[in-house]
């Protein structure tokens, strides 16, 4: 499902972390909790927060302009390589072509100028490698992976290369693909959270070309080999690229490796200026989509916030980490631990190279959307309105910056902080200095970043559930906008029971 | 191929305590293949998870594994229980009590657990499954005593209040709503499982009914955890950067005052051999496309067939190289995916077939050209190159997992408790390697023979009251 599911961008969305959101009637208060979470603080805990060092990988430079970084790690006989093609997303694609970034890297290793399909599929099993190829919807770049053991690497990685750079995009493959991906399309309507994507997209980025994040029947249809070829001739752009090596291998080894297989990659030309960015969204909307058998209600509400950038990236990274980062912030210990309506819920902020949005959501019981409703904006208020008490704040710091010592079992996860660092063009002390800035974060901090985004009055609001019996529920916060699960709109079906609802 | 673990995940693991949304995947819970060790073409470096074995006075059985590459630990507790020692009238309890685990002990609040562990960067989750429930943290080295600590206040005096029970009962049926009830083939593993087999231990799902999780009560929970949480019940796993000596002395003053509890009830296992192919037609109100389940009954997992069945089912599917791959997806193209292999229990387990087909094939037909693949494996040799890719992509899997510590002391306490040999963990791979043609040959007579198998088809709901509409 790559191609269909938002990826959020290969390297941005490594940065996908969590965001909260907004409120609605000043008024709200918490209803009252089934069970109540409770704190002894008996458990023995070290005051000390690790300090932890992220290994800065070796950085070069290709004489065709590719930029390549190197961790070293020779704990296990490992090795992944991940390429960063800037210019080659679904982002620049035409609109009438949605779908092709993400079908021309799922279509490389579909055959090159020497080598079938299916010799590609053997060659690479028999060595025990994988290749990976993608471009989410959104993304400025197209995203290429391989990995596999050191023993044989560059058996794997030379069959990679010849994947990556002589594509051939055979007809009668690509037409096989063209009618898997048709397939996937339907069944991705079956799914609550993908229909919640969708419309939310839609909501929040409007004109904006991340609006969308699905290609369609037609825009597959009209695919051609010839398309493909050519959005892989003028947009994989070498001078464009980051390369990011971890694994069990010696820098000053591979890079001449690197020379022989990459030289004959040639610069291109591309224009990946950015469209004008996303703002947000003035004025509520609420979108129900209408899935009838359904015996949840899955929610999501939100507004664009920032970019990676943005002088108020870590104070969000905070904010979030409080109102809905994971299993103890505000969200989850008020709406399933106290609540009991639901399995799950978080918030959550994409910010890469351009604003994304904050977003709160989760899957609620019908039964009591009214309810969930109500705890979402009290949540918004709470942390827009209220300071966040000191022992909170520094908690949740705390857990931002301990989590660090975590990253360093993953190789993969240290070059992810480095490759993050190298897209956005941070510092070079960036990480070195993320703790400290995250421990500088303060109260009046979270509480300027919640109000600034926050906006309860003009959060986006979309409802995946049976509309019979959750379309009164939502029109108590406006007017509803009905779909079904085409993405139509739609009349709204008659309402159902009422008393069913709280 | 990721359809192929998603499914065979489904039908087995189930149910964990939450999905974060920024998390790892729990567990390693499947398998953990191996290498060829001295095999010739690859110079395979040997990879070991040095381990040694305490037992406690009170009968717990501790594995403590040093490594200092990382200055971070994980715990894991695994309990011998799972959904197989439920009764009927109490399917999902198993899994509900896991809940309860994380709603406070004596000197442990509610919520506390997920908010210590949180706030000093760590992670944790709970999963149960039809043979065992596992409970486990990832914390910086610096908290090796919080994880302890946490893990024995629980296990010496869990709190069970009725506010809390009711709330987790609320969480965890909306947990099977999420994953179970209001997504596309949803029920399918459940169904396979009631069709397929004949004892109530793994003829009921792991999440369990919902009239079941109603009729759930705080004493049951009570007498639930009196009768299977005692340290004589579980092995403890501490993996990463500590010092052993410490380690041990801590856990013994955390632990070691736990009484033992009685032996647990034995579970019958014996399952009645099936005379003829099972048949069932379901149809799913979220389903687009129609998918085909196949499963045969297999010996449990750790015996040379298990293993055999294993590498064949990678032969299958694995990969876009694989034999079924190629032949539905590719060459006939009437499948968008399909996945093949056994899963791992300690009783009778399933090789499991899953088809997802394009609209308007023929069903039978695409069955059929399954069967044909298994019979070309009968009276066919399965190819030298097919073995060693399997091979290597077990040993490259098995490396990768392990760079993590979770990973790694998930996979000492589960093997310790499904076969009572944590040193799996590093032999297994031997088991895998020794699997020859001929052993391929062998299971698929055996085995996978029509009197042998269950066929489930899930068809999305006619059009009337289906979401297309």
């Amino acid at each position: 499902m790559k191609i269909i599911k938002r990826l959020l961008n290969g390297s941005a969305a490594l940065l996908l972390l969590m965001s909260p959101a907004a409120r609605l009637y000043a008024q709200d208060a918490a209803a009252t909790p089934l069970s109540k979470v409770e704190r002894k603080n008996k458990a023995p805990l070290s005051k000390e927060v690790l300090d932890v060092k992220l290994k800065r990988p070796i950085e070069r430079k290709l004489s065709n302009g590719i930029t390549v970084l190197i961790l070293e790690d020779h704990r296990f006989p490992i090795v992944t390589t991940e390429f960063h093609m800037r210019g080659a997303g679904a982002l620049f694609e035409p609109e009438k072509l949605k779908g092709l970034a993400a079908v021309t890297a799922e279509m490389l290793h579909e055959g090159t100028k020497t080598r079938t399909s299916k010799q590609i599929a053997e060659e690479m099993d028999r060595l025990g490698a994988s290749l990976w190829a993608s471009s989410g919807f959104g993304s400025l770049e197209a995203g290429f992976g391989a990995s596999g053991l050191k023993d044989n690497f560059d058996a794997w990685f030379g069959l990679a290369m010849d994947v990556l750079l002589n594509p051939s995009f055979p007809e009668v493959e690509l037409n096989r693909m063209k009618e898997r991906i048709k397939v996937k399309l339907r069944q991705q309507r079956s799914s609550p959270g993908f229909l919640a994507d969708e419309r939310f997209s839609q909501a929040v980025y409007g004109a904006h070309p991340a609006a969308t994040v699905s290609a369609t029947p037609e825009s597959v249809d009209a695919l051609t080999p010839e398309a493909l070829a050519l959005w892989h001739r003028d947009r994989y752009d070498p001078a464009r690229t980051i390369l990011g090596i971890a694994g069990d291998v010696r820098a000053d080894e591979i890079v001449p490796k690197l020379e022989k297989w990459l030289a004959k990659w040639p610069r291109r030309n591309v224009d990946a200026a950015l469209p004008p960015n996303p703002t947000p969204v003035a004025a509520r909307k609420i979108f129900l989509i209408d899935r009838p058998d359904s015996v949840q209600t899955t929610v999501a509400l939100g507004n664009i916030a920032i970019d990676r950038r943005s002088d108020d990236y870590i104070p969000m990274v905070v904010m979030n980490q409080i109102l809905g980062g994971g299993s103890a912030a505000r969200l989850f210990l008020n709406l399933r631990e106290e609540k009991g309506y639901t399995y799950g819920v978080y918030s959550s902020f994409s910010a890469g190279e351009y604003p994304g949005p904050w977003r709160a959501g989760g899957n609620m019981r019908t039964e009591v959307t009214a309810g969930a409703f109500k705890e979402f904006f009290y949540e918004f208020r709470r942390v827009r309105d209220e300071k966040a008490p000191a022992a909170e704040l520094e908690e949740a710091k705390r857990s931002v910056v301990a989590n660090f010592a975590l990253a360093l079992e993953q190789p993969a996860r240290v070059l992810g902080f480095a490759m993050t660092r190298k897209i956005f063009g941070l510092p070079d002390d960036y990480w070195d200095t993320y703790p400290a800035k995250v421990m500088a974060v303060s109260a009046e901090d979270v509480e300027r970043v919640a109000r600034k985004y926050l906006n309860p009055e003009t959060a986006q609001i979309v409802a995946v559930g049976d509309a019979r019996k959750i379309k009164p529920v939502l029109e108590q916060y406006g007017a509803v906008e009905v779909y079904d699960n085409s993405g139509k709109v739609v009349a709204a079906p008659a309402a159902a029971d009422v008393k069913q609802i709280q | 191929m990721n359809i192929r673990n998603t499914i065979l995940t489904a039908a087995i693991v189930s149910a964990i305590l939450f999905s974060a949304p920024s998390s790892e995947p729990a567990a390693p819970a499947k398998k953990t293949k191996p290498a060829p060790t001295a095999q010739k073409r690859v110079p395979a470096q040997k990879i070991d998870v040095p381990f040694r074995v305490y037992t406690l006075k009170n009968g717990l059985k501790v594995i403590l594994s040093e490594d200092h590459t990382a200055p971070t630990y994980s715990l894991n507790v695994t309990y011998d229980v799972g959904s197989r020692n439920e009764p009927p009238g109490m399917t999902g309890f198993a899994h509900l009590f896991e809940h309860m685990m994380f709603q406070g002990s004596e000197n442990v609040g509610k919520g506390e657990h997920f908010i210590v562990i949180s706030n000093n960067g760590g992670r944790m989750n709970g999963t149960t499954n039809a043979d065992r429930t596992n409970y486990f943290e990832t914390l910086p080295k610096n908290q090796l005593e919080l994880g302890l600590f946490l893990e024995a206040d629980r296990m010496r005096a869990l709190s069970v209040t009725q506010e809390n029970f009711e709330n987790q009962r609320r969480t965890v049926q909306e947990e099977r709503r999420q994953n179970y009830d209001n997504r596309a083939y949803g029920k399918t593993g459940e169904v396979l499982l009631d069709l397929a087999y004949d004892n109530f231990a793994y003829k009921h799902s792991t999440i369990g009914s919902m009239e079941d999780l109603d009729r759930a009560s705080v004493d049951d929970a009570r007498r639930f955890f009196k009768t299977y949480y005692t340290p004589n019940n579980a092995v403890l796993s501490l993996v990463g950067d500590f010092d052993s000596a410490e380690a041990l002395t801590l856990i013994k003053k955390y632990f070691e005052a736990i009484p033992a509890g009685a032996p647990i009830p034995p579970v019958d296992m014996i399952e009645p051999p099936q005379k003829a192919e099972r048949r069932k037609t379901i149809e799913d109100p979220f389903a687009q496309t129609p998918r085909i389940d196949i499963v045969y009954k297999i010996p449990r997992g750790n015996t040379p067939d298990w293993y055999a069945l294993d590498v064949l089912g990678d032969v299958m599917s694995a990969g876009d190289s694989s034999r079924l791959y190629q032949l539905l997806v590719k060459d006939k193209e009437v499948a968008t995916g399909v996945s093949a292999g056994p899963d791992e229990r300690r009783g009778p387990a399933l090789f499991y077939l899953s088809i997802f087909a394009r609209p308007g094939t023929d069903l039978a037909a695409i069955e059929k050209l399954v069967y044909d693949e298994i019979e070309r494996v009968k009276t066919g040799r399965v190819a030298a190159w097919e073995l060693e890719k399997v091979r290597m992509q077990s040993r490259r899997q098995r490396a990768q997992g392990l760079y993590s510590t979770q990973s790694r002391a998930n996979q000492l306490s589960y093997y310790a408790v499904y076969f009572n040999d944590p040193n799996l963990v590093n032999t297994v791979e031997a088991k895998i390697e020794k699997v020859m043609p001929a052993d391929l040959q062998r299971v698929a007579r055996t085995y996978l023979k029509p009197s042998n198998r269950t066929v489930l088809t899930t068809m999305p709901k006619s059009a009337a009251g289906a979401s297309a509409k």
